[in-house]
């Protein structure tokens, strides 16, 4: 009884507190001690009791459950929900960030955000696309005429494409 | 058995083949009736929303001289005069004279050569006649074999061959261009001032740009090449030119299907800051981008997304011939 005092305050070593713990199973006086020391404490502590039957339905519904047979879950995927979750804290930070400072009429806009962006001549080439064909101005007629002069629809339609050349309504610019 | 199979088979497969022999030899001879024929006319030039009406005379002389000129007749005066291997084009309201002359062997083995290519790249078809200008005209259609160029339609008179009418039509086979007669003169003698420039005399105090002086005669190496050159399309030329209106020395790469070209040119980085820059006219879409320090402008009468990728694959190989 003294030792199972003991154990309740956690003052037995680990192999102790197992012998005991097989001593308790075994023996149902022991049991009734466990039990009793543990309802005192429960009382002392004004924790509700719990009703007589308790032990007895948890111990028979157990029994009934159906034994589900699952392989261990992956640590992995522990760790991407952790990363998900670090994720979602971070945008959550960075949201909060953003609608601290770009939504606050109080706080001074950064600088760089009223600096036009200059595209480098050397950028990479967004995806093509993109761009949207525009009638040609006029300004690349001299292309035009000195590529015609190596298209092989000169040598069907001779002269007539070379109008693409000085077509356009703009008159050339530049000169 | 083997031999009744033999001539169902050859009875199905057979016309398809006079069909496509037809076509090529079609446009065979629509480019010898352009080149040989006497013949003037006017015609219209439509693309998008817009219409053009040009007046068009061609001349051979008896020694085998080529004339030829094209005037517009609405909007601003334009003239375009070819004699012989040079090309002028007239702009008065700008006072001014492009003036492309071409190396002494015009395009090396340009015809018939270049239409060897279009049977692997278009199904060629001699289908049916149409009127043109009130000439009856065979029509001949090209179908694209890909997405990498256009299709194309002509209408050649039925007796000399003279293309009365071409179309270009877009991947979607929505009409993008035409030339069409509306009336036209075959054959005639003609006198040596019908091709000759109204501003002939004018022009003499206005500023000459002189296009295309060849440096040099052999084709030069760039230093210039594709990593992803579009399937069907060979390089058919490489030199080193002038440009009008441009004081740098610009290589030039043309590569073509056979019926189609497109044009590479590249040069040094202008002082103004260059954009990338897509715009069309007509069926000929024009795409430039900078590469590394030069401006690279591509252009050709197939769809952008050609242009593109011959602009975007474009790489110096070696630090030759720059």
């Amino acid at each position: 009884m003294d030792r199972i005092s003991e154990c309740m305050d956690g003052e037995l070593k680990k192999h102790e507190t197992r012998v005991l713990v097989e001593r308790i199973k075994q023996d149902t006086e022991l049991r009734h001690c466990w039990d009793t020391f543990h309802l005192i404490g429960d009382v002392m502590r004004g924790e509700p009791a719990l009703s007589e039957e308790f032990e007895r339905r948890v111990a028979e519904r157990l029994a009934h459950e159906p034994t589900i047979l699952a392989p261990r879950t992956p640590t992995v995927r522990r760790f991407a929900t952790y990363a998900l979750s670090a994720a979602a804290s971070l945008s959550a930070i960075t949201l909060v960030w953003w609608m601290a400072f770009f939504n606050n009429p109080l706080v001074p806009q950064p600088e760089i955000a009223q600096v036009p962006i200059i595209p480098s001549p050397i950028a990479a080439v967004p995806p093509s696309e993109q761009l949207a064909s525009v009638p040609s101005d006029g300004t690349m007629n001299e292309y035009l005429i000195a590529h015609q002069e190596f298209s092989p629809s000169s040598e069907i339609q001779g002269l007539a494409p070379y109008i693409r050349g000085v077509s356009s309504l703009q008159s050339p610019k530049g000169r | 058995m083997i031999s009744v199979w033999f001539f169902v088979l050859l009875g199905l497969v057979a016309p398809a083949l006079a069909a496509e022999q037809d076509g090529l030899a079609w446009l065979t001879k629509m480019a010898n009736a352009s080149r040989r024929l006497n013949y003037s006319g006017t015609f219209v030039y439509q693309h998008g929303d817009r219409i053009e009406t040009s007046r068009i005379v061609h001349f051979v002389n008896p020694a085998g001289g080529e004339f030829e000129k094209l005037e517009t007749l609405d909007g601003p005066a334009r003239e375009v005069i070819r004699t012989n291997d040079q090309v002028s084009c007239y702009l008065p309201d700008a006072k001014i004279v492009i003036v492309e002359k071409r190396s002494a062997h015009r395009f090396p083995a340009l015809f018939p050569e270049p239409l060897v290519g279009v049977a692997d790249n278009y199904t060629v078809v001699a289908a049916g006649r149409d009127r043109v200008a009130g000439y009856d005209c065979q029509v001949v259609e090209l179908e694209p074999k890909d997405r990498l160029r256009y299709g194309h339609q002509f209408c050649a008179e039925a007796r000399s061959g003279l293309p009365l009418r071409a179309r270009t039509f877009s991947e979607n086979k929505r009409p993008l261009e035409s030339f069409a007669f509306t009336e036209v003169q075959l054959g005639g003698r003609f006198s040596r001032d019908q091709v000759r420039s109204r501003y002939a005399a004018k022009s003499r105090n206005w500023k000459v740009d002189h296009s295309a002086l060849v440096l040099s005669d052999v084709p030069a190496d760039t230093g210039w090449t594709l990593t992803r050159q579009p399937a069907g399309f060979k390089k058919l030329t490489e030199l080193k030119r002038s440009i009008a209106g441009r004081s740098n020395v610009v290589s030039h790469i043309v590569y073509s299907d056979g019926l189609a070209a497109i044009s590479v040119f590249i040069e040094p980085l202008p002082k103004t800051r260059l954009a990338r820059s897509l715009s069309h006219q007509g069926a000929v879409n024009i795409y430039v981008r900078p590469v590394a320090d030069h401006m690279v402008t591509v252009l050709g009468e197939t769809p952008a997304a050609t242009v593109m990728q011959i602009a975007n694959s474009l790489e110096f190989r070696s630090g030759r011939g720059r």
